[in-house]
């Protein structure tokens, strides 16, 4: 499409003969587009923000350097291997790194950023470089066309499509989505199905990869390559204000961005301008940080959607009855979980001290007790957000406690959060239509979505499809958090006080949707402290204290048994 | 194998870097870990002092500590503003990073457009004098920033601990809600805090002109070293950044020793390196 | 000495409390018990300034603190011990307490205040450079009790002691919270666990999903089914 008309017109240039400066110039919008892309599909997309992305660009311009000049391999043999050693190496990172959950953030960037330093000191003092720089003079480029600079012209027109095109693949698919789910919330993404290691991973080869091609390209460019010169600050500044300014989350922003900043950065080259155009740079990244989060394509992004203002409640009865079926009819009281001796500890504080209960087919199971009891730490445990120290956790026979939480979603385990933890950059659709990509079913993005505007009816969601989860109050946030957990049709469901901050009249529109999904087939634990709505919706109560189950049976059976009382009430010395 | 002699020279060079290091990373660690706020734009500062010394030196014929009583008192003013522009702004930690990282690029920028990207260098009074101590150098002005380094870390030790003042800011960077409740008014504790990080960073810059030829471009070469110095020695403890620097100047010194020079780096980075991914709750 | 009247607190546009209104009396121990998610600590957190008030009036004293700030709120001689403790865990015992008496009023008294503190606890006084952090639950929890009187409070907030407490030690803090209850210290006590509270109460309020739905003596509490109805769902 547009892309490819683009394309061919740019490639066409070299055709026209123009000046040699106005091709270096082009060939430079396409370098910064290439790197700043590049950077995007890992840490605009999963939010990752590296500062060591001149690592793996300087990794790459070193392989073509030193295959090139030092060994005599042909230009375009280096290539590929630039991007492979780029890609090992951040694989390599990304292995050790993306495992320890502190290393987001900020600590991430810092990680990168060391990262660079050292290479560029291995660099520098092996026989790689040794000090002096490598020079390709003597290297061949390879006779595309007529002249090298056409040549490199071509090469770097090329390697800026691929990253381009790479980023909008990865961004229409459910790859794409996943990373936009990291971004926002990594562990609901993990617990929802998104399997966040690995892609993580799988986006930080790709960057690495086109950061190395674009690195080999580029020495051929400079001819001349020192350790200076590649791994300064430049190329790690520029490629966080250029996809930040164009828009880190959307494949083309970075491309604006690159173009805007390189034709910036020569409208004022020479002299002092060149100094003013450095503060200017500095300047823009700081405003863009501070207001114009999203970059240029976030404000097309804005437009688009339309906004409609106001919170109009969700009717008594709007939710349709009309919605797809879970799991098995109710009538086979088969038993689905297992907990056997669960336990989990914090820093010397025992939250759950051996829990054994069962939740029973098609039922719906109240999990009470009084606070800090273990409640919310069992659901954690059994979604699989926490790895409990003993026990077993059978979900029709398949032991849960050493699975990941991604592992957990495929099998068909769902939670809702007592503060509801939508994808706050994602609209209301595909918040729902992720869970439908990435739960058992594992659907394609066009089946996921059919899915999720079902389920968004069900809820009474539907007209708000392309809200922003922050235009919605409280009580929709919750709906959407149940229509998310269900659109992945899972078998088991987990509500974590899906009551709490509801006004009566919402509670009860609540209580109803609950009712209506266990007749949809799901079996659900319900956490909950609205003691009437408890007695009112399950079929069986478990009371648990001190981490540990003292009471379960019917619902009133259970809140009369005397040490339930006390565990609640205390002792009441009458 | 070096001779004693030269180890020896080594390893005071690397106690009188590390001293620098330590100089250095004052400033940042208490306001990363008693602020929450990673201020990369300190680095510039560093230099903005540097070069404010060599001008005030040169052109005025002002003592480098004469100039020093001047800019400290400058710096903790625009500390201050900064932190009064990050609260009013609501930046949170990340978005501190980028925002300085822009301060950084706009500081070096102004640096370059008074000063030049030439190199310069200050004809210190102090210039080559040196102490002796057996076969030992030990330079006049190396001497001071050890002296000065410790001195300031000390000085900010026994603030934090002993006086009201500094265990409300600890108590507040740990709850500030909590604080709040008990009287401690937060906000105004960040303001003097960041303007007292930021006069060390005058401070600093003051030596860095007394020890090294200025170019803009060198804002950038101490940030992996001083970075690396800040979370090895703990984040908000003013003892840390010196015990760190003097450890890791020391290590570099004797690498620079037995091998060549420009190793020196790799200490820095690989310790920092395994730091973060072996003991990332340090941070 | 306190009045709250017709309170609205709410988080972000979630509702929290709705037309709460207490009252405490000098020297008086108040209770407010209810289950968990009822509001009792969004309540506590109001009055002590830490969370804004939409709607309805709070005097201390005759005077208007619905939208002073905490730290004022302090200075006027209220003092929290907040739910789960909250102490500064990376400070000592020692300047957990004297952080208590960071107002102008109590750090002339500070030595005093200490000294009585460790005379109350006196495992405290063992203890006093530990980190805070390190201590046991019971032990964090006489720490905060201590930072708070070290505020030289006229009225008390506490919040939840016997949160995630054994029994034993629950004994123990209830014994302290009479204690300063008969020095004269008036003290809003919110609770989960009804029957302590009730036990050394002078006047209780019964709160349920953000509404007061009882008040009076503990006996009359007792009598009424809103307490099981609020914790246990129906009058069993």
């Amino acid at each position: 499409m547009l892309l490819v008309a683009a394309g061919l017109a740019l490639a066409a240039v070299p055709a026209l003969e123009p000046p040699a400066f106005f091709e270096s110039l082009l060939y430079l919008v396409f370098h910064w587009i290439a790197l700043a892309t590049s950077w995007a599909i890992l840490s605009g997309f999963s939010g990752y923000f590296s500062f060591g992305h001149g690592a793996f660009f300087g990794a790459g311009m070193y392989t073509t350097a030193t295959l090139a000049a030092t060994y005599g391999v042909p230009f375009l043999w280096t290539l590929p291997a630039a991007g492979a050693v780029a890609a090992l190496l951040g694989v390599g990172i990304g292995a050790v790194v993306f495992r320890v959950r502190r290393l987001r953030g900020e600590l991430f960037a810092l990680l990168t950023m060391a990262v660079t330093f050292v290479l560029a000191t291995v660099v520098l003092n092996t026989w790689i470089d040794g000090g002096p720089g490598v020079f390709l003079s003597a290297v061949e480029v390879p006779r595309i066309v007529a002249s090298p600079a056409s040549t490199i012209y071509l090469l770097g027109l090329t390697v800026a499509l691929a990253a381009v095109v790479a980023a909008w693949a990865v961004q229409r698919a459910r790859f794409g989505r996943g990373l936009f789910a990291i971004a926002d919330d990594e562990d609901v993404a993990e617990v929802l199905g998104v399997p966040t290691y690995r892609f993580k991973l799988v986006a930080f080869g790709v960057s690495c990869f086109l950061a190395g091609v674009t690195g080999g390209i580029h020495a051929l460019f400079v001819i001349y390559v020192t350790v200076a010169e590649t791994f300064s600050i430049t190329v790690p500044l520029y490629v966080v204000l250029m996809s930040v300014l164009g828009g880190a989350r959307h494949w083309l922003g970075p491309a604006i961005g690159a173009t805007f900043v390189t034709l910036l950065t020569f409208a004022f080259v020479g002299g002092e301008w060149a100094v003013v155009g450095r503060a200017a740079i500095g300047l823009t990244l700081i405003a863009v940080i501070l207001f114009l989060p999203e970059g240029i394509m976030g404000l097309t992004r804005r437009r688009e959607r339309g906004r409609a203002r106001g919170f109009p409640a969700i009717p008594a009865g709007a939710t349709s009855p009309g919605a797809p079926a879970l799991g098995i009819m109710p009538g086979s009281p088969r038993t689905m979980l297992v907990c056997r001796d669960v336990r989990k500890a914090f820093r010397g504080v025992q939250a759950l001290a051996g829990v054994d209960l069962e939740v029973r087919e098609g039922e719906i199971l109240g999990l009470v007790g009084p606070n800090g009891s273990g409640k919310s730490t069992l659901i954690n445990v059994v979604s699989g957000y926490y790895r409990p120290e003993a026990g077993r956790i059978l979900l029709d026979g398949r032991d849960l406690a050493r699975e990941s939480g991604h592992r957990i979603a495929r099998l068909g385990v769902a939670r809702t959060y007592q503060i509801p933890r939508p994808f706050s950059r994602l609209t209301v659709l595909d918040n729902v239509a992720l869970a439908a990509m990435f739960g058992p079913a594992v659907l394609d993005r066009a089946g996921a979505e059919r899915e999720a505007r079902r389920w968004l009816e069900f809820v009474g969601l539907a007209e708000r499809a392309q809200a922003l989860p922050s235009e919605l109050n409280l009580h929709q946030r919750k709906f959407l958090e149940l229509a998310r957990a269900l659109a992945a049709a899972p078998r088991l469901v987990l509500l974590d006080e899906v009551l709490s901050g509801l006004t009566p009249a919402e509670m009860a529109d609540a209580v109803a949707l609950v009712r209506r999904i266990r007749d949809r087939g799901a079996t659900i634990v319900f956490i909950e402290h609205v003691m009437r709505a408890v007695l009112d919706l399950t079929d069986r109560a478990v009371v648990l204290n001190y981490g540990q189950v003292i009471a379960e049976g019917r619902p009133r059976d259970v809140m009369r048994q005397p040490d339930v009382v006390v565990a609640y009430l205390g002792k009441i010395h009458a | 194998m070096p001779s004693l002699t030269l180890l020896g020279q080594s390893l005071l060079s690397g106690l009188f870097i590390g001293g620098l290091y330590g100089l250095f990373g004052l400033g940042l660690s208490l306001s990363w870990g008693l602020l929450r706020l990673i201020n990369l734009a300190h680095f510039a500062l560093i230099f903005l002092g540097a070069y404010l010394t060599y001008h005030l030196t040169t052109t005025a014929g002002l003592d480098p500590f004469l100039a020093l009583l001047v800019i400290a008192p400058t710096f903790f003013v625009l500390g201050v503003a900064l932190q009064a522009a990050f609260a009013r702004l609501g930046v949170g930690e990340f978005a501190s990073l980028l925002v300085t990282f822009g301060l950084t690029v706009v500081i070096e920028s102004v640096i370059q457009g008074i000063w030049t990207a030439d190199f310069r260098r200050l004809e210190s009074p102090y210039g080559t004098a040196a102490l002796r101590a057996g076969p030992l150098f030990l330079p006049v002005t190396e001497v001071l920033i050890l002296v000065a380094a410790a001195v300031l870390s000390v000085a900010t030790w026994a603030w934090l601990r002993y006086t009201y003042v500094g265990k409300a800011l600890r108590a507040g960077a740990e709850d500030p809600a909590i604080a709040a409740a008990f009287g401690v008014d937060h906000r105004r504790l960040a303001l003097l805090l960041s303007g007292l990080g930021a006069a060390y960073a005058g401070v600093a810059g003051t030596f860095v002109a007394l020890l090294y030829t200025l170019a803009p471009s060198q804002i950038y070469a101490w940030i992996g070293v001083v970075f690396a110095v800040v979370i090895i020695g703990g984040l908000g403890k003013p003892l840390g950044p010196l015990v760190a620097g003097i450890a890791i100047g020391i290590s570099e010194a004797i690498t620079m020793a037995l091998t060549a020079p420009s190793w020196a780096p790799l200490v820095s980075f690989t310790l920092l390196i395994l730091v973060l991914v072996l003991r990332p709750d340090r941070v | 000495m306190l009045e709250a009247e017709g309170l609205h607190v709410g988080y972000g546009d979630a509702p929290a409390l709705w037309d709460v209104s207490l009252t405490v009396g000098c020297g008086e121990l108040v209770a407010v018990v209810g289950p968990n998610g009822a509001g009792k600590t969004t309540l506590v957190n109001a009055i002590a300034r830490l969370l804004p008030i939409r709607r309805g009036r709070l005097r201390l004293d005759q005077d208007d603190v619905t939208h002073v700030s905490a730290q004022a709120v302090c200075r006027a001689g209220v003092a929290l011990i907040p739910e789960g403790r909250r102490l500064f865990g990376g400070m000592s015992v020692e300047e957990n307490l004297e952080m208590g008496a960071y107002r102008a009023d109590a750090r002339r008294h500070r030595a005093d205040g200490l000294e009585r503190v460790y005379a109350l606890f006196p495992i405290l006084r063992e203890r006093r450079r530990q980190l805070a952090g390190s201590l046991s639950g019971g032990q964090q929890q006489m720490v905060a009790i201590g930072r708070a009187l070290m505020a030289r409070p006229r009225l008390l907030l506490v919040d939840e002691p016997s949160l995630g407490l054994a029994p034993v030690v629950v004994d123990q803090v209830f014994a302290v919270i009479e204690t300063i209850h008969r020095n004269g210290v008036a003290i809003l006590l919110i609770e989960q666990n009804a029957a302590r509270a009730l036990a050394v109460a002078t006047r209780a309020y019964v709160l349920d999903g953000g509404r007061v739905v009882s008040a009076g003596r503990p006996a009359e509490l007792l009598a009424r089914p809103h307490i099981r109805e609020a914790y246990l769902g129906e009058d069993l």
